[in-house]
């Protein structure tokens, strides 16, 4: 196998990312220590957001969160938790979504000579973080926190690729889901 | 030094004309798996409390009147009729319009070639861009059905009504081409 060198590597890398759209998806998550997180069996949905997202598109807008939540169900499904809607549910499930717009310097594209096309420069792009909290409905603390930022660009206008892109970020992040 | 400056400015400007300001982009979100032609009267129904406006636009009824205008226009040409007062409509219909600081590169001085000073650098820009988002709202069941949204940068519109309201008049026939026809 041939060897690559320090910044080929750093190369590759760097094309990788630019060929997913400069941002590709990445998901954290919080257990926060005391939660016991596998007793819960059922979830209710929370309230809806009453922060702004940061753009008009997504405000108040009923059509994507409910396929975030079409998505948080089907992924919390197999992992043994099932939607309730009485009070009696374990815990409670909040969606925050937040688009920022951030700026690309392209200090290091620059220096490695691998500029997307048009070439080097700065770049603006829409930044997105979708985020579930996970309320324990007992001591009424969060028990469990998960997100996923990525890029965003031209992602909301594009109802087909927004769905596809909030499936991958839902799974994504209870792929973090403690067994 | 004031010849570059004025240069500058220039390109700001023709790069401003081309990507942020002229464009508009105009989209839309529907509910899957409905059947629009069940919906036939709207009416007006009140707005979201979260999105603040911008002062700019807020109690405007000269802008208000166009925009409603422009809509009803549109629902109109599709078929849509008004519900009798007194009579419930099947949709109900609101809309915001918002004004946010927005960043784009400069790419056009980059791809023609005409740059300022010295190395063809792109800058970065920050302009306002407006947004006009129209919501149908099913009013047996109160959900957002439909969600039209035009957006464009504001920049020498605000201060000048003709412009703004033909970019009213643009924005809404642009995303009402959008609006699932009924089957």
């Amino acid at each position: 196998m041939p060897t690559l060198t320090r910044h080929g590597w750093f190369a590759a890398i760097v094309l990788t990312v630019a060929a997913a759209g400069c941002a590709p998806l990445r998901a954290t998550s919080y257990h926060w220590p005391g939660a016991d997180v596998g007793r819960y069996r059922t979830f209710a949905w929370g309230p809806a957001d009453r922060f702004s997202t940061g753009d008009p598109r997504l405000d108040n807008n009923e059509i994507f969160r409910a396929r975030v939540q079409r998505a948080v169900e089907r992924e919390l499904l197999p992992r043994g938790l099932e939607r309730s809607n009485g009070p009696t549910a374990d815990v409670v499930v909040h969606v925050h979504a937040r688009i920022d717009q951030r700026i690309q310097s392209d200090s290091i594209d620059r220096a490695l000579a691998v500029c997307p096309p048009g070439g080097c420069g700065p770049r603006v792009y829409a930044a997105g973080t979708l985020l579930l909290d996970f309320v324990d409905t007992r001591t009424q603390r969060l028990a469990w926190r998960g997100w996923a930022e990525g890029g965003l660009d031209a992602v909301i206008d594009d109802q087909v690729r927004l769905e596809q892109m909030i499936d991958e970020a839902v799974a994504d992040i209870l792929a973090r889901w403690p067994r | 030094m004031r010849r570059m400056t004025a240069r500058l400015v220039l390109t700001t400007a023709a790069a401003c004309a081309l990507v942020a300001c002229a464009t508009m982009r105009v989209s839309s979100h529907v509910e899957r798996g409905l059947d629009f032609s069940r919906y036939q009267t709207f009416d007006w129904g009140p707005a979201d409390a979260l999105p603040a406006g911008d002062p700019r636009l807020a109690e405007d009824r000269h802008f208000e009147d166009r925009v409603e205008g422009a809509i009803e226009k549109q629902m109109a040409a599709r078929g849509y009729r008004r519900s009798s007062p007194g009579a419930a409509p099947d949709v109900r219909i609101h809309y915001h319009a918002t004004i946010d600081r927005r960043l784009d590169v400069n790419e056009t001085d980059r791809r023609t070639g005409y740059c300022g000073a010295g190395a063809c650098l792109a800058s970065v820009v920050e302009y306002e861009a407006g947004t006009l988002v129209v919501d149908m709202v099913d009013s047996q069941t109160n959900r957002l059905i439909w969600r039209g949204w035009a957006q464009g940068s504001v920049q020498g519109v605000l201060g000048n009504r003709e412009h703004l309201a033909r970019r009213v008049d643009q924005g809404v026939a642009k995303m009402f081409v959008r609006l699932p026809a009924a089957r």
